[in-house]
């Protein structure tokens, strides 16, 4: 599998926020959750990539093309969401289409019209009537109508109701099983990436933490609960995070099969993604 | 074909107010003819193009520090930041060069208003190009609200400038018509293009290190 996504060594500061060394790769074929807390730098590295924010040094190759010689050509190929607000509300939906469908070369008047009618979206509405769910689907609908390769996106399901979550996430696989190469999208509602993701992307503090396949990730870690009394400073090593109470103890662990050796009686559960990031962070408590 | 549709979503985004600019171009010479006859012609002409360029420019920069986002979603795409720069340029370029052509339409149908001078047109071009030559790369650095307060500083002093401006009409143009024609002219259009280019290039450099919302 190449990699449609390269970034090496991704730097970029400002007040008091660094990103530093960012180094990851999107494999193609895959739908990619890049996940961390608020303020963790997912926004920010985006924003690097697309060449929004200056980058302070590093190397950013799409589809094995160094993205500041070819900026135009790799963003024709790619679709972009951004957070919540990106238009000029007080144009309607046809207008604001006007001036981003004449961006791209292979952009589909009809693949347009395909996903204002799937989402029921009145072409003559203006965008500033929109609730934030519809104009999330007005966005895809901009960025899918034009044979991306790519899709980018920031924050696509933060504020939506699940129904609006789910239908959205269907979108992005039927995507995917239509050609799509890759889908990169940024959240901290991990319960989303549960579903769809293949990889995924933690970050914190502007460090990339990990890039691991989803499943790998599920089957690695392990939530283990048992007696605190049991517990030594050696077996706590053995955790990525431990919270402990009178009675009982519960921790994360990538080792379980060490824990279990010394609690052969604890209880062990799978993961979510969101137990994962929390015990890379540190900030896991069940 | 890019920067067309560039300039059409300048065009879209202060749709509201390019009828009324249009109007104001087309009103304020007769306006000027009617209520200050002795005002007629240069300043008549110069109000006219000010007006329009100005405010049409003013309520596109509102619009974009509104809608600080929908730059970066245009950034996102192949549109290039330097493209941007250049539609907000042919934007108000174009504004002049409709303000002309009302101004000389009018001249031919509103005896009053006196003959249509290229000299007119010429002087309009420069001033023009030296107001959005420093308006826009000082926006492009400092951002719509912080040039807002620079130029609301220029405008309290208007007072002691406006004298002099008055005195516009007593301005002596003919040393132009001394020269010859085509060498006046043609010295100042391109003193005003060169202007232009050295803004243009001023505002994409500002705007292509910016990081944006």
């Amino acid at each position: 599998m190449s990699d449609i996504l390269k970034v090496e060594n991704l730097n970029k500061s400002y007040g008091n926020f660094t990103l530093a060394d960012v180094t990851f790769s999107l494999p193609e074929g895959c739908i990619t959750g890049f996940i961390g807390i608020n303020g963790a730098g997912k926004t920010t590295t985006l924003r690097a990539l697309l060449g929004l924010t200056k980058k302070q040094s590093g190397n950013i190759q799409f589809f094995g093309l160094e993205m500041g010689k070819n900026e135009k050509q790799i963003k024709d190929r790619i679709g972009i969401v951004l957070d919540d607000g990106c238009f000029y509300e007080e144009l309607s939906l046809a207008e604001m289409k006007s001036i981003i469908s004449s961006a791209y070369t292979a952009w589909s008047d009809q693949d347009f019209k395909r996903y204002m009618d799937l989402f029921s979206l009145d072409p003559k509405s203006k965008i500033n009537t929109l609730s934030k769910g519809m104009k999330m689907k007005y966005a895809l609908a901009l960025a899918l109508s034009h044979n991306a390769e790519l899709l980018i996106m920031d924050e696509p399901t933060s504020g939506l109701d699940p129904l609006i979550r789910s239908q959205l996430l269907k979108v992005l696989t039927d995507y995917m099983e239509n050609g799509g190469k890759g889908v990169f999208f940024s959240t901290h509602i991990t319960s989303d990436l549960d579903k769809i993701a293949d990889m995924l992307i933690l970050i914190n503090n502007g460090r990339i933490v990990f890039q691991e396949e989803k499943d790998f990730l599920l089957d690695t870690y392990r939530i283990v609960k048992g007696d605190v009394n049991a517990l030594t400073d050696e077996i706590r090593k053995l955790f990525l995070s431990i919270s402990e109470t009178a009675f009982g103890f519960t921790g994360i662990t990538k080792r379980a099969a060490e824990v279990q050796s010394f609690f052969p009686d604890a209880i062990t559960e799978r993961p979510t993604i969101e137990d994962i990031m929390l015990a890379n962070i540190g900030g896991y408590k069940k | 074909m890019m920067l067309f549709h560039l300039l059409k979503k300048e065009v879209l985004i202060v749709k509201k107010y390019v009828l009324i600019m249009l109007a104001v171009a087309v009103l304020i010479p007769p306006f000027m003819l009617w209520r200050a006859p002795q005002y007629t012609g240069v300043l008549g002409f110069m109000l006219s193009v000010i007006f329009c360029v100005f405010m049409l420019l003013q309520y596109v920069s509102l619009k974009e520090y509104q809608f600080p986002k929908a730059a970066t979603l245009l950034c996102a795409t192949p549109y290039s930041r330097k493209m941007i720069v250049l539609s907000k340029y042919i934007f108000c370029m174009a504004t002049y060069v409709v303000c002309c052509a009302i101004y000389g339409i009018e001249t031919l149908v509103i005896p009053g208003l006196g003959s249509c001078d290229i000299k007119l047109f010429v002087l309009m071009l420069f001033i023009t190009s030296v107001f959005i030559g420093v308006y826009l790369p000082v926006q492009y650095k400092l951002g719509y609200e912080k040039t807002k307060f620079v130029f609301m500083v220029v405008i309290m002093a208007s007072p002691f400038i406006l004298p002099l401006l008055m005195k516009m009409e007593n301005v002596n143009l003919d040393f132009l018509s001394l020269l010859s024609p085509i060498l006046a002219y043609g010295e100042i259009t391109l003193l005003s293009l060169g202007l232009l280019i050295i803004s243009i290039f001023l505002s994409m450099r500002f705007y292509s290190s910016a990081d944006l919302a």
